[in-house]
């Protein structure tokens, strides 16, 4: 996916960081206004925490640590808390196609590679075969979280997203924003000549190319494909690639809502998926390895 | 005529819980973004700070130069009167208890218990019921204030705009038609906590020709972001 135009990139303040394993940008329209650096330090300060929580790449990581304590209660920050808190509910709605205990099965084929260091990090333990998000507990009152059966959790898209929506929400009194955060963009207001922001989906086959262009104020769209890190999205029921999806884009209020469903719908396949987005109030779009297009009714007229 | 489009907010359960989510996870490190919470409360002082004003109000922030004129003649009644309202949700009990119990701490950053603003209650909000009798505004307007600063004149047209608050965010939607506000809703509502609570504020706009909805006990957050949603979408209409 990319942000389309360099018109609209033409004013403002524009930062860009490597974190989370990506390049994330940021670009606030009017960057003559008070306190615009230092909101969009503390909008990169939530990427460095939350990945900092959350990765799988750390072994001391809290995520990692957690995953050390199968079978007691561990305590639990609210950034960890609250991203394995939705990561479970989007495993629910989807049926496990989106499961945030398939660490293990990534680390198997070899996703586990730390992108800045390149060292490889593998957790210790050896999880059954069938591990699902139902060997998840988490209890709402002592805020803790307790892993029934050695798992290896991966909150990578949950993470990702969630810093996206946490950094929007830093540069909201800025209103016209954008966000991108390798695939995951969160577009606020209004791009700089006034009009909501144009975003291109980037085609599934060819790399110069886009399948559609979207029109989008204060929504999030993020890609789900299998060009950018070849087939990284496994499918948690069966533990093999999905193969009947060459893209999937889902347009919804956050970043968090929108990668995991898009990660979901992948799984599922086009009708399935389309399916699943239609249940869930997001508007979507999912490309075929041959290229036919399949979108929620109302993916237009969101766009 | 001012509820027709209630059924367009956002009642899905992950949309929801995703919001719960990030407000959880950013109230929790709030006290490391103190600045931009302080902007979002500059925008609430100007606005108690202004509401006795007659003529105009100016919100500060980003571009939020809204005004609008509030006629003095619909202003609530002086004695309220209590209405308990409940509050549904479409968060299962669990994820609702999570959402208060996760305010306090984020390992890592230093937070404050009395930077972080107690949640707002769940049960039920005290509030002002609407005026008994709905005064058929443009007739009466004149005789009933013949002083009244000059009319603001919308254009016709259906405008959206944004109010922020630090619970979440209201898109508002406003009809105008032959100048006046024909209906107001909330188009999109991102809070933390349901926008059932503000339900008897959408209303007020069109009887009143103002943004300057009721404070709702308990709600006051969401009805702020109401007001500055309303704000917006008429600035546009200028």
């Amino acid at each position: 996916m990319t942000d389309q135009g360099a018109s609209q990139r033409a004013t403002g303040r524009v930062r860009t960081e490597a974190v989370m394993g990506t390049l994330v940008t940021i670009h606030v329209v009017r960057a003559d206004e008070n306190g615009v650096d230092p909101a969009i330090e503390r909008a990169f300060g939530w990427f460095r925490e939350i990945e900092s929580r959350c990765t799988r790449f750390d072994p001391r990581s809290e995520l990692m640590q957690l995953t050390a304590q199968a079978g007691v209660p561990v305590p639990a920050s609210a950034i960890l808390y609250e991203a394995l808190q939705f990561a479970l509910m989007v495993a629910e709605e989807s049926g496990g196609a989106f499961d945030p205990t398939v660490g293990h099965r990534m680390e198997a084929r070899g996703f586990n590679r730390e992108h800045r260091t390149g060292e490889i990090v593998r957790s210790t333990i050896s999880p059954d075969d069938d591990v699902s998000y139902r060997d998840v507990r988490l209890d709402p009152d002592r805020r803790t979280i307790t892993l029934l059966r050695p798992l290896t959790l991966d909150l990578g898209a949950v993470a990702k997203g969630l810093a996206v929506d946490a950094a929007a929400r830093e540069l909201e009194p800025y209103r016209d924003f954008a966000i991108d955060a390798g695939g995951d963009l969160y577009l606020g207001g209004s791009n700089p000549q006034g009009a909501p922001w144009s975003v291109g989906i980037r085609h599934p086959r060819l790399d110069n190319e886009l399948i559609d262009s979207l029109q989008v104020s204060n929504q999030a769209v993020c890609t789900s494909g299998d060009y950018e890190r070849r087939t990284h999205i496994l499918d948690p029921r069966t533990n093999t690639t999905s193969d009947t999806v060459a893209s999937a884009t889902v347009v919804a209020s956050g970043a968090m809502l929108a990668d995991t469903l898009a990660t979901a719908a992948f799984v599922l396949g086009p009708e399935e998926g389309i399916e699943l987005l239609t249940r869930m109030g997001v508007e979507g779009l999912i490309t075929t390895p041959d290229l036919k297009r399949y979108e929620t009714r109302g993916f237009c007229r969101a766009t | 005529m001012a509820q027709g489009g209630s059924n367009k907010k956002v009642t899905n359960r992950l949309v929801a819980a995703s919001c719960a989510a990030v407000l959880a996870v950013y109230t929790a490190g709030y006290a490391r973004t103190q600045s931009a919470a302080n902007r979002l409360a500059a925008q609430v002082a100007e606005r108690r700070a202004a509401v006795p004003a007659p003529e105009r109000v100016t919100l500060q922030g980003p571009e939020r130069r809204a005004s609008a004129p509030i006629p003095a003649r619909f202003l609530p009644p002086a004695a309220p009167m209590p209405d308990r309202v409940r509050i549904p949700t479409d968060l299962p009990r669990k994820y609702v208890e999570k959402t208060e119990a996760a305010t306090t701490d984020v390992p890592g950053s230093v937070a404050e218990p009395a930077s972080i603003e107690p949640p707002e209650p769940l049960i039920a909000v005290a509030q002002p019921a609407p005026p008994i009798n709905p005064v058929p505004a443009p007739s009466i307007a004149p005789p009933v204030l013949p002083a009244a600063p000059a009319k603001p004149v919308w254009k016709d047209g259906t405008y959206t705009g944004w109010g922020y608050s630090r619970h979440g965010n209201i898109e508002a939607a406003v009809v105008i038609e032959g100048g006046r506000i024909l209906s107001a809703n909330i188009s999109q509502c991102r809070t933390r906590y349901s926008c059932d609570v503000i339900d008897k504020l959408i209303p007020q706009v069109a009887q009143r020709q103002s943004p300057d909805v009721d404070y709702v006990s308990g709600a006051t957050q969401s009805a702020d972001a109401f007001y500055g949603a309303v704000v917006e979408a008429l600035s546009k209409a200028k």
